[in-house]
């Protein structure tokens, strides 16, 4: 995840930098040039100041420094010269300013005219020598510009951790929220451009808030409006039983679909009541190969009447989780088998360890459902076989929208694939949180 | 001393914060962890450090065009691992390993000219001026900030264009550097007398000279050359063609792929 302060320090840091840097090097570059002009404009009155001298032709050791050289030169004979340039004329008599090579060293050279004695001057500087002066003086201005760049670093880093400073405790304030505080986010002196960010934030929180209660009332109130006639209808039911036979087929499809009602209206009820962080409030250590055997035995009935065979495989396995959910989640698992499953197939339920989780695993040898559908087995009243088939088995294509619910509410994975049977499909359930009695 | 210090400096940092820079960008793009930038800058630095020790006996070697001729094979090393890079999947595991491999190749080949240099200036401190060390130092400080710096900002200004732009753009890029390694190759083997010398087909000295600051700046980046000869310019386009063909290559295979993909068998839905 990229970060806004690497991004700011870097790429302002980098932006400084680069036209500092620039800059400099532009700066040296004038700077060297004004520099030669300074020199230049020496040796211009350095010629002149020995125009003035009265030399001698004989004069020989004027000059022991290395680095100047001159010569006077009257007609063609050479009047004077510093001791580094008593050969040759180092360069042609041409008023003005050239360059000329003596002495193993280029040299910058001027040419003097002294019309009062009739004489010829040259003055001649080393040219490695002026640059090197020059540089050496262009590099300290320089120099704290590239030292300067750690401290502007360090500055900017600063500041930008400073002005950052109140997204970071928006940040650590949405953090640290508990899941079930509403109240509003409070940063004091709210900057100007968090202050619709701030402002959105807690008018989601507040609508939330308000969704949070009508769901809670609706359930509460759900929870009585529903159960009271499902009652009433299961007392009726009752008062119904003693007039007719009980092998009325009317009557057993009648009382068959209010207990599937009163079944599915509470299974809604529990679920929805309670959001993740409620509902783990309550969970327990919970065997799941002995609550398989439970449901199993609650359920062979349904498979004794298709002739099917039902294995149960694994061993003692603990989980914390909430009992009923897990027993709504086992009872649809297998249901789905039950009812997609053919007459003489086989539903295999299995409970083993891997490695800190708990896998519970649900395949049977059914029609199986098509890879592309896996997706959308989960959408609620979702059916995924085709119609004529729909129409023979029953159901409302909410066991499966059931069991996810459960297995968020367990923070847990669902995956289906294909059965390890010819046909078929495999629910593969794995619990992270897995009750270690030994190390407790 | 200041002003060749900073071109040779910028030259090299520029040439491998390019590289490094595209590369983490189509890292961070392909959702690839760099874990090998690390490695790569340990191997680089070491690698170079190795071969600016022993650049003597190096340039003994192939009859004294040892380091002509080593040069160029790491240059074209680098050619080709960004060629093999481009026509990879983004999700093969050798991406990593070859970024890793072409990062440490232009490491070694850019630090060591670095090494050698500045070894060269303070190994020769007591004999020269030391007015010169401080200006070498300064330089190289500069062109070395400039190098990053301009890395750096490729590196967000690539990032920060729409996501179908970056890969086009940082291939092209990367075609860039392969056509100039390319290049670069080519005139070493030249020096070196392993290849013929080619016409020069155009001077554009007056018009930008190589020896420029801005020069030197193209010259790292697109392998500008004033006077470029015949086989340099032929190297420099195959440079650029075998990086762009491998790129044309993965997406037609990475096309084909999603059309005759075959549905996932498992769903796994993590809540």
């Amino acid at each position: 995840m990229s970060s806004i302060r690497v991004f700011l320090i870097a790429s302002i840091l980098a932006t400084l930098t680069l036209f500092n840097f620039v800059a400099a090097l532009q700066g040296y570059n004038s700077s060297l040039q004004e520099a030669e002009k300074l020199f230049d404009s020496q040796l211009f009155d350095t010629a002149k100041l020995i125009s003035n001298l009265h030399v001698d032709k004989t004069t020989s050791s004027l000059n022991h420094l290395n680095d100047l050289a001159f010569q006077i030169w009257h007609e063609s004979q050479l009047l004077g010269a510093s001791t580094n340039a008593q050969g040759e004329i180092i360069t042609e008599l041409f008023p003005g300013y050239g360059y000329a090579n003596f002495n193993g060293y280029r040299w910058r050279t001027f040419v003097y005219f002294d019309p009062g004695r009739n004489n010829w001057i040259i003055a001649a500087e080393r040219t490695d020598i002026r640059f090197a002066l020059a540089e050496t003086v262009i590099i300290k201005a320089v120099l704290p510009i590239v030292l300067s760049i750690p401290l502007i670093g360090l500055l900017i880093w600063l500041i930008i951790s400073r002005g950052l400073k109140p997204l970071r405790d928006l940040s650590s304030q949405l953090k640290n929220k508990q899941i079930n505080d509403l109240s509003p986010i409070e940063i004091p002196a709210i900057k100007k451009e968090l202050e619709q960010v701030i402002h959105s934030i807690n008018t989601l929180i507040s609508r939330l808030g308000s969704a949070w209660d009508r769901e809670k009332r609706f359930t509460a109130d759900a929870a009585h409006e529903l159960r009271t006639p499902i009652s009433a209808l299961k007392i009726q039911l009752h008062n119904l039983k003693e007039d007719l036979t009980t092998d009325n087929e009317a009557f057993v499809q009648l009382q068959s679909g209010v207990d599937r009602m009163q079944h599915l209206v509470e299974q809604l009820l529990s679920l929805y009541r309670s959001t993740p962080s409620e509902f783990s409030s309550h969970f327990t250590p919970v065997d799941l190969y002995q609550l398989a055997q439970d449901v199993i035995a609650e359920q062979h009935q349904n498979f004794e009447k298709k002739g099917q065979t039902l294995e149960l495989e694994g061993s003692t396995n603990i989980v914390e989780g909430d009992l009923f959910s897990l027993q709504t989640l086992l009872q649809n698992l297998l249901s789905n088998a039950n009812k997609y499953t053919p007459n003489g197939g086989i539903i295999q339920v299995s409970v083993e360890r891997l490695d800190a989780q708990v896998c519970l695993k649900v395949e049977d040898s059914g029609i199986g459902i098509d890879p592309n559908d896996y997706s959308k087995v989960y959408d609620r009243f979702q059916r995924l076989h085709n119609k004529s088939m729909i129409t023979e088995i029953s159901g409302c294509g909410l066991g499966l929208t059931i069991v996810n619910h459960i297995v968020e509410l367990h923070h847990a994975t669902i995956s289906i694939s294909p059965s390890g049977f010819d046909s078929g499909t495999a629910f593969a359930i794995l619990f992270n949180n897995v009750d270690r009695p030994n190390e407790k | 001393m200041f002003l060749n210090s900073v071109i040779l400096i910028l030259q090299e940092i520029l040439e491998a914060a390019l590289l490094v820079s595209v590369l983490l960008v189509l890292s961070k793009h392909h959702g690839i962890k760099p874990i090998w930038l690390l490695p790569a800058i340990i191997i680089g630095v070491t690698g170079a450090l190795i071969f600016a020790i022993n650049m003597a006996q190096i340039s003994e070697w192939f009859d004294y065009v040892g380091q002509e001729v080593m040069n160029a094979f790491m240059q074209l090393a680098i050619l080709f691992f960004l060629s093999f890079l481009t026509a990879l999947h983004p999700k093969n595991r050798w991406v990593s390993i070859f970024m890793l491999i072409t990062t440490s190749l232009a490491l070694t080949r850019e630090g060591s000219e670095i090494f050698i240099y500045i070894g060269g200036v303070i190994g020769q401190a007591p004999y020269i001026q030391s007015t010169h060390i401080q200006p070498t130092l300064t330089g190289a400080g500069i062109g070395a900030g400039i190098g990053v710096s301009v890395g750096v900002l490729i590196y967000y200004g690539l990032l920060g264009l729409s996501s179908r732009y970056i890969v086009a753009s940082s291939v092209l890029l990367l075609a860039l550097v392969g056509g100039n390694m390319a290049s670069q190759a080519t005139l070493l083997l030249t020096q070196a007398d392993w290849l013929p010398y080619s016409q020069i087909l155009w001077n554009s000295s007056a018009l930008l000279p190589e020896n420029s600051i801005f020069g030197h700046l193209l010259y790292a980046l697109v392998g500008y050359e004033a006077t470029p000869s015949l086989f340099q310019v032929i190297s420099y386009v195959c440079g650029i063609l075998l990086v762009y063909l491998c790129w044309c290559f993965n997406l037609s295979r990475i096309d084909h792929q999603a059309k005759y993909k075959s549905p996932d068998i498992n769903v796994h839905i993590n809540i």
